[in-house]
């Protein structure tokens, strides 16, 4: 599939004239139906931060941060619009998410499969869920070896799946992203309590990413969703 | 071995023909639930859990006592027995007693009480004919001479005498989780299907196929699944259950009185840790009875022992707590450390906890 190097998004930029076409060839034709599919979809503000509007199945994306940033928001967040179209997602790694602040980002929770402490077993983890889910988010736990991550994204690309690693500077994700968030500073707006938090991210990836350079979303904003600023 | 406090219930350890007994008893487990989640049952009228963790959150064995008598007085209306030893054999016969022992008083305790506690009549009756009145005076006995003299049964008793074994052979009723699970179940299966997954799709088998995988991998409680209740705090309102285990879908968006506003922790303790929360003289900051604190936080100790500089806070928001939960007071503040990090802290029993990151 991506594997072959087509890319549907180069094959459908143009609007092709519509031959007649005889029932083989029309078989053939399935991907046509298949290609929006292959795109898992994303709500704003990521939607305009990612190529082709959504996370394109297959791929993974890196969300890098100093923890206690945002990191675990952004990529918690990338979750929200997916899960309520009905996509499941899994989220392995994350010790003790904040199930009330994900539900707040508009994320079902129906949908979702926690692996909290898969151990020394993440990545085998990860893979048991890869069939089962569109999304599936992982923390490795410590410095993930080059060898388990690469198998890992051929899995991912194999099965088109979604996976969202989030990573940290002491343990940071050996191999380049299809697209990748490196949270750069955020900052916290205050009244009698923690309002919101303008998180500046610095967009990147493989190929077309469609908005490289930096970009400031606010996460949460006072009702937990994440919102362009 | 591990301090067990036991809760025994004596009403509901005969089965009433009419099913309240085991419903009763899973409302027992329920309302102590919320106070530790590792309540065992043990069989119907007996559960057991670890004392160490509650009480230190609650800050003492009195403190848990207490809360237990009261959330179970509150909700069924029974009085309950209570004792606290080493291993299960024990702690039953505290409960019984209602003797609370403290740790190393666990071994004369059993030695002092009466072959019968043991459970064999045989050995009861072939006991004192030998002039061996206590289980203490059983245990002095040769493992060897025992085993020649008696059945397999009663050898296994010999190592409980001993202390060699925390618990009776059938102390333990083994079908007891599957009735509490198929009494559960009742519940879940009707929410399954007033539409809890809506219609279900192929896309929802394969991901329960891929939970079962990896329940396969990591064992029971490997998997999980969220689900929201009522509550005004982010970590009372969150519920993490293994994924298969039968649920009552509890989901309540009715506004709370006095909810936590504003954006919730990202990431949400489940079991809170403890930290130092102190002011600019390095002294404890304090709640007051007034609900206002002793002093503006100006640094906070994390377990690794880290010093942290705070930056901002706001609150204490004060929570006087639900009728069953025995007067649980806590107010909560956020901070916000020099590195950027804000955090949501709870006291409750004269300490800081941390509940939550904002991440």
């Amino acid at each position: 599939m991506t594997g072959s190097g087509y890319s549907y998004e180069h094959m459908f930029a143009f609007s092709p004239p519509r031959p007649r076409l005889s029932d083989d060839l029309v078989a053939t034709l399935r991907p046509v139906t298949l290609a929006k599919s292959r795109i898992v979809p994303l709500s704003e503000p990521w939607a305009s931060l990612a190529p082709g509007g959504g996370l394109r199945r297959g791929s993974t994306v890196v969300v890098h941060a100093q923890p206690g940033l945002g990191g675990l928001s952004v990529a918690l967040s990338l979750l929200s619009e997916a899960s309520a179209k009905g996509h499941w997602a899994a989220v392995v790694g994350v010790d003790d998410p904040g199930v009330v602040a994900m539900s707040d980002l508009g994320v079902d929770l129906r949908r979702v499969l926690f692996v909290p402490r898969p151990r020394g077993a993440w990545a085998e983890a990860a893979a048991d869920l890869l069939d089962g889910v569109d999304l599936l988010i992982v923390r490795p736990p410590s410095r993930p070896s080059h060898a388990a991550v690469r198998k890992l994204m051929d899995r991912v690309r194999e099965r088109g799946t979604v996976l969202i690693a989030l990573t940290e500077p002491s343990a940071p994700w050996p191999l380049p992203a299809d697209l990748s968030f490196h949270l750069t500073s955020s900052r916290w707006v205050m009244s009698s309590r923690l309002d919101a938090r303008y998180v500046t991210l610095q967009v990147g990836g493989r190929g077309e990413a469609a908005r490289r350079g930096e970009h400031v979303v606010m996460v949460p904003d006072a009702r937990g969703r994440a919102v362009a600023r | 071995m591990e301090r067990l406090l036991a809760i025994w219930v004596e009403p509901l350890c005969e089965e009433r023909p009419d099913g309240s007994t085991l419903r009763d008893y899973l409302r027992v487990l329920d309302v102590v639930g919320v106070l530790c989640p590792f309540v065992e049952p043990v069989r119907l009228g007996l559960c057991t859990l670890p004392l160490r963790g509650p009480s230190r959150f609650f800050g003492g064995d009195e403190a848990v006592f207490a809360a237990v008598r009261h959330n179970v007085r509150d909700v069924l209306g029974l009085e309950v027995s209570l004792g606290v030893a080493e291993g299960l054999f024990c702690a039953e016969l505290a409960a019984r007693q209602e003797l609370v022992l403290a740790s190393g008083q666990t071994t004369a305790f059993r030695r002092a009480q009466p072959l019968v506690a043991l459970g064999h009549k045989e050995l009861a009756t072939t006991g004192r004919r030998l002039g061996i009145y206590t289980v203490g005076d059983f245990a002095d006995l040769d493992a060897a001479r025992v085993a020649e003299r008696f059945s397999a049964a009663v050898r296994v008793l010999h190592r409980v005498a001993r202390g060699e074994l925390p618990e009776l052979p059938g102390q333990r009723d083994t079908r007891l989780a599957a009735r509490l699970r198929s009494a559960r179940g009742e519940d879940a299966v009707r929410d399954e299907q007033a539409g809890f997954f809506g219609q279900r799709t192929a896309g929802d088998d394969r991901a329960h196929a891929a939970a079962h995988r990896v329940r396969h991998r990591l064992g029971p409680e490997g998997v999980l699944v969220a689900r929201l209740r009522g509550g005004r705090v982010p970590e009372d309102r969150a519920t993490l259950t293994p994924w298969g285990s039968p649920s009552r879908d509890q989901r309540d968006d009715a506004p709370w009185p006095g909810r936590l506003a504003g954006p919730s922790p990202m990431t949400s303790l489940h079991h809170p840790v403890a930290v130092e929360l102190c002011d600019a003289d390095d002294e404890p900051v304090r709640m007051g009875a007034r609900g206002s604190l002793s002093a503006p936080p100006a640094s906070v100790v994390l377990v690794r022992g880290s010093r942290r500089a705070v930056v901002w806070f706001a609150g204490p928001w004060p929570l006087v707590e639900r009728w069953w939960a025995s007067g649980r007071r806590r107010a909560h503040v956020q901070v916000l450390l020099d590195s950027g990090e804000a955090m949501l802290l709870s006291a409750e029993a004269g300490r800081w906890w941390l509940v939550g990151i904002y991440d």
